[in-house]
């Protein structure tokens, strides 16, 4: 019997999320199919990458970013480079530094980064907060009203902290909001019901539905981006219809694979290359479970990332 | 060694000594002062407060206690240690928590009606209402000098011969009153008796000839949080009495795994045991005797229904291997329990009748609450739902039943709510809010003028439906409106005052929190979560439910539309839900009353299928979708709109 190619239809479709302006702005989402299944239909916007940056500058960094960077680098720099990564579609500024248990950097310091990264670049801008609840509740709104007219991503709106920086950002300054969740498709939709429910449209929210790094839980990040695009597309649910941004760099250089040094564990080989690896490998996986976007660090991971997108869609 | 006193609000005291080192709320349980300590004393529910009037205590600071009250002395029990004398006071509200639970003991003509309308089912089912206690009249001859039979003799043989039987018993209680009730009634006696199926006859008490023989049962419901107990005449099924309590154990950990863990400590299980048999059971037994006039020896049998970890401690059994796997319990049923065994303060030869379990976590309150539902007894298929600290599920026909159980927490009755009671005077029974200007109106329990005291179980779930059908709170139970009624304390915690002060008999404004309505959505979602993994696990669907009947304290004055709105039940039509009252108790009153439905519980018992829902994977994802107002899936909950 001869192969009689079905094609999967659904008459329902991921929201297209427009971020930036002009020629550099891009859009996450739009398909009416199942990450990179273009032989059921096409994939208008490919998933995008974009690099991190933080307002800590080098501080933390790995040699090989202060290599790319450049020692002394200003945040200007910093922004211009990272926009300039061969692969790269946005900047992502997290304002880590900001963190109470941390640096815990003011306000108007953190504001003032965040102008001077979004002076330097005309890329698409995501700024994601300190992590702190109840400092992201005060510092993005202002975040979001130092960016009017830009049309960035502010995130993270948790569950705690949805009403004011959705209400700074989605509302009152009308960026987009990217609301966070811990891995798990109940409560990514309850924050999207919550949030329509505040008067931010659908079409303003991307998700973060959380990951982890490959091989950590790893199967808990797959089984939840599943099922959010399988109840969005074949179950129509307009809640869970937010294409999905992944930030994969903070989590994946984090862990020992990526940290341990080649004095310590000679036998694992290089430390660079053992990060890339890790990186790639989650933000891979983070892609084909149904992320539109990932966030990473390392100028290969963004090469390797992007090259692979482009062959698949 | 340092002197501790307890002072409580009336005055009184208690005075005891301790050890350096040692924890105020060990030294306090100890002493049996009630202090509430639903966490066990983990520091994390903050309801143990006491206040340090005197001498000196070790006691970290915690979140629950304010600068400000931590200044005016005020402790959590549970973090602090003696290391001098010191003398503290108790206030009422750490031992309020005894009498302000919410019970249906029959104590409302409602609940009344719905009992009867239960005896009058299980007739009709073709059970008869009898059992095998009687009394019998025998007359001897008076002895004399030609005929020196002894007493217990003479009666043996006057009994073999009425009852034509080869076997009667008379223990030692009989043998005791024997020589006194034969002459004071000139060896004309009344027994009671039960005659067993093999036809021995054990003979319980005798009476005088002219006495008044009533034979009493005791049927009580021991739930995990509230214990309710009956009186009632053997013969003609007539309720004597009726008493409610909450469970003593309460003081050591809210659910029945903390419980458990505090029995396997030393002396654990004597203790757990005491308190819910010289604390509870033995005081209610003689305040309902008290009230009647009634004699506690007169009462013969007791039937108890409560779930399998109740049933084990009330019991004084190791109860440790009912929460580590395999999870077996000690007995599924039993009949070798009698009031001497476990010094209940009946008649000590009454036999012990127990309802029986079917699994760890299902146990006789869920068998015999079954038995009154009469699922077992009809074709179509229909949902037996007991709302308590833990839920439980039946479902099934007379072909087939199912059941699983869920942890939902004391929410349902009263407890975990900082304002909850039970439902007697002042209590509000249901509320309406105003969507425009936010102002509740209510219905309080009691005569009329009378003011508002607090919530009881259907009172929360209005103001829950009301609030977030007005949009004063969104689906994840957070406040989201503004006004004069909502309220944030300093770490962002929102309220909505129900009834300020001044209009209220209460020494604060009656609100309800935040922490007070997760509490409940949590309740609530375990329910439902439970009900679509248990109906998944069948394959059926919510619209093959012909009936729903629903059980638990929580009190015939639940607004059915209101559980529906905030996803408490499924969404199906109202008139195929039905509250059947405590139906624990009313399931004990039947088994302590007829052989017969002691028998078909049995029978019930032994086909009903136990599903473990910690075993099936999709359960967790479940109860999350279900931690929202009405549902996270709202398709689920058509007729569910907004005001």
């Amino acid at each position: 019997m001869p192969f009689n190619f079905k094609p999967q239809k659904f008459n329902a479709s991921i929201k297209t999320v427009e971020i930036g302006c002009g020629d550099k702005a891009i859009k996450l989402g739009g398909e009416s199919v199942f990450p990179f299944y273009t032989f059921d239909g096409p994939i208008e916007n490919a998933p995008k990458v974009g690099v991190e940056i933080t307002d800590m500058g080098l501080i933390n960094a790995t040699p090989e970013l202060i290599a790319y960077y450049g020692e002394g680098a200003s945040m200007a720099d910093m922004a211009k480079k990272a926009a300039a990564m061969e692969g790269a579609d946005f900047v992502y500024l997290s304002l880590e530094g900001g963190d109470p248990n941390g640096e815990n950097k003011s306000v108007e310091d953190l504001v003032a980064v965040v102008k001077e990264v979004a002076d330097a670049i005309d890329a698409p801008l995501v700024v994601a907060g300190c992590k702190n609840v109840e400092k992201d509740a005060e510092l993005l709104p202002k975040v979001a009203e130092a960016l009017q007219g830009k049309n960035v991503v502010i995130m993270p709106a948790k569950e705690e902290n949805y009403k004011a920086i959705g209400a700074a950002a989605g509302l009152a300054y009308n960026q987009k909001l990217g609301a966070e969740s811990a891995v798990d498709i109940n409560l990514a939709k309850q924050l999207n019901v919550v949030t329509t429910q505040l008067g931010v449209k659908p079409e303003s929210i991307v998700m973060n539905v959380g990951t982890a790094t490959a091989g950590y839980g790893y199967e808990y990040v797959v089984s939840t981006m599943d099922r959010v695009k399988a109840a969005a597309l074949s179950q129509d649910d307009a809640m869970l219809q937010m294409p999905i941004l992944t930030p994969v760099a903070s989590e994946t250089w984090n862990v020992k694979e990526s940290v341990a040094s080649e004095e310590d564990s000679p036998e694992w080989g290089s430390r660079e290359e053992r990060g890339i690896s890790m990186e790639i490998m989650t933000a891979a996986a983070d892609l084909v479970s149904g992320s539109n976007a990932v966030v990473l660090q390392h100028p290969q991971s963004v090469a390797t990332i992007s090259k692979m997108i482009k062959e698949l869609v | 060694m340092f002197k501790v006193t307890f002072r409580f609000e009336s005055g009184e005291a208690v005075e005891t000594f301790a050890t350096s080192g040692e924890n105020l709320l060990e030294v306090a349980r100890k002493t049996n002062v009630a202090i509430d300590a639903p966490c066990s004393g983990n520091a994390s529910c903050g309801k143990c407060r006491v206040k340090l009037v005197g001498g000196e205590l070790e006691s970290k600071k915690t979140r629950h206690i304010t600068d400000e009250e931590y200044e005016q002395g005020w402790r959590l029990a549970c973090v602090s240690t003696i290391e001098a004398d010191v003398e503290v006071m108790v206030p009422d509200i750490a031992s309020a928590y005894r009498s302000r639970m919410k019970v249906a003991d029959l104590s409302s003509p409602d609940e009344v009606a719905i009992f009867e309308k239960t005896k009058q089912g299980l007739e009709d089912a073709g059970i008869s209402l009898h059992n095998s206690l009687r009394t019998v009249r025998v007359s001897m001859a008076v002895p004399t000098l030609d005929d020196t039979m002894p007493d217990n003799e003479r009666l043996t043989r006057a009994l073999k011969k009425e009852l034509n039987t080869e076997v009667v018993s008379l223990p030692y209680y009989v043998m005791r009153r024997l020589p006194d009730v034969l002459r004071a009634s000139n060896f004309e006696v009344q027994c009671v008796i039960r005659t067993a199926a093999n036809g021995h006859v054990f003979v319980y008490d005798v009476y005088e000839k002219d006495a008044d023989v009533v034979i009493g049962g005791l049927a009580v419901d021991i739930g995990t949080t509230t214990v309710s107990g009956l009186i009632i005449n053997m013969e003609t099924g007539e309720i004597i009495g009726k008493a409610s309590s909450g469970n003593g154990q309460i003081r050591y950990g809210a659910d029945v795994i903390n419980r458990i863990i505090e029995s396997t400590k030393p002396g654990g299980q004597e203790r757990l045991q005491d308190a819910v048999i010289q604390e509870t059971i033995n005081p209610m037994i003689e305040h309902m005797c008290r009230a009647s006039g009634f004699d506690p020896k007169h009462i013969y049998r007791m039937c108890v229904a409560g779930n399998t970890t109740m049933n084990h401690l009330f019991s004084g059994i190791n109860a440790d291997h009912l929460r580590m796997e395999p999870y077996i319990p000690a007995f599924f049923k039993t009949n070798s329990f009698f009031a001497s065994d476990l010094d209940i303060h009946i008649n000590p030869d009454a036999h012990i009748i127990v309802a029986p379990n079917i699994g760890s976590y299902v146990g006789g309150d869920i068998t015999a609450g079954t038995l009154v539902s009469m699922v077992w007894n009809r074709p179509e298929f229909s949902l037996f739902i007991d709302l308590g600290t833990n839920g439980e599920l039946v479902f099934g026909n007379s072909d087939f039943m199912m059941s699983c159980a869920c942890s939902a927490g004391p929410a349902f009755e009263g407890g975990d709510i900082s304002c909850g009671m039970r439902a007697t005077d002042g209590a509000i029974e249901a509320c309406v809010i105003d969507k425009d200007t936010m102002e509740p109106t209510f219905e309080i329990i009691g005569e009329a003028g009378v003011k508002p005291v607090g919530l009881c179980g259907s009172g929360i779930i209005d103001v829950i439906s009301e609030l977030y059908q007005c949009g004063i709170i969104n689906p994840k139970g957070k406040f989201i409106r503004e006004g004069k009624r909502v309220r944030h304390d300093k770490y962002g915690m929102g309220s909505y005052v129900l009834v300020f002060q001044e209009d209220a008999d209460s020494v604060k404004d009656i609100e309800i929190t935040e922490v007070d309505i997760d509490n409940f959505i949590r309740a609530k979602g375990a329910i439902f979560s439970a009900i679509r993994t248990m109906l998944a696990s069948l394959d059926f669907d919510i619209t093959m439910v012909e009936d729903i009947y629903v059980a638990g304290g929580i009190g015939s004055g639940i607004n059915m539309r209101n559980a529906i709105n905030i996803g408490m039940l499924p969404d199906i039509p109202l008139e195929k839900i039905h509250y059947i009252g405590n139906s624990s108790l009313s399931g004990a009153y039947a088994m302590l009353l007829s052989t017969e439905a002691e028998k078909k519980t049995y029978e019930v018992a032994s086909n009903m299928t136990y599903m473990e829902l910690s075993a099936v994977p999709t359960y967790m994802d479940e109860f999350v979708a279900s931690c929202f107002i009405p549902h996270t899936d709202n398709t689920l909950f058509p007729s569910v709109t907004l005001k």
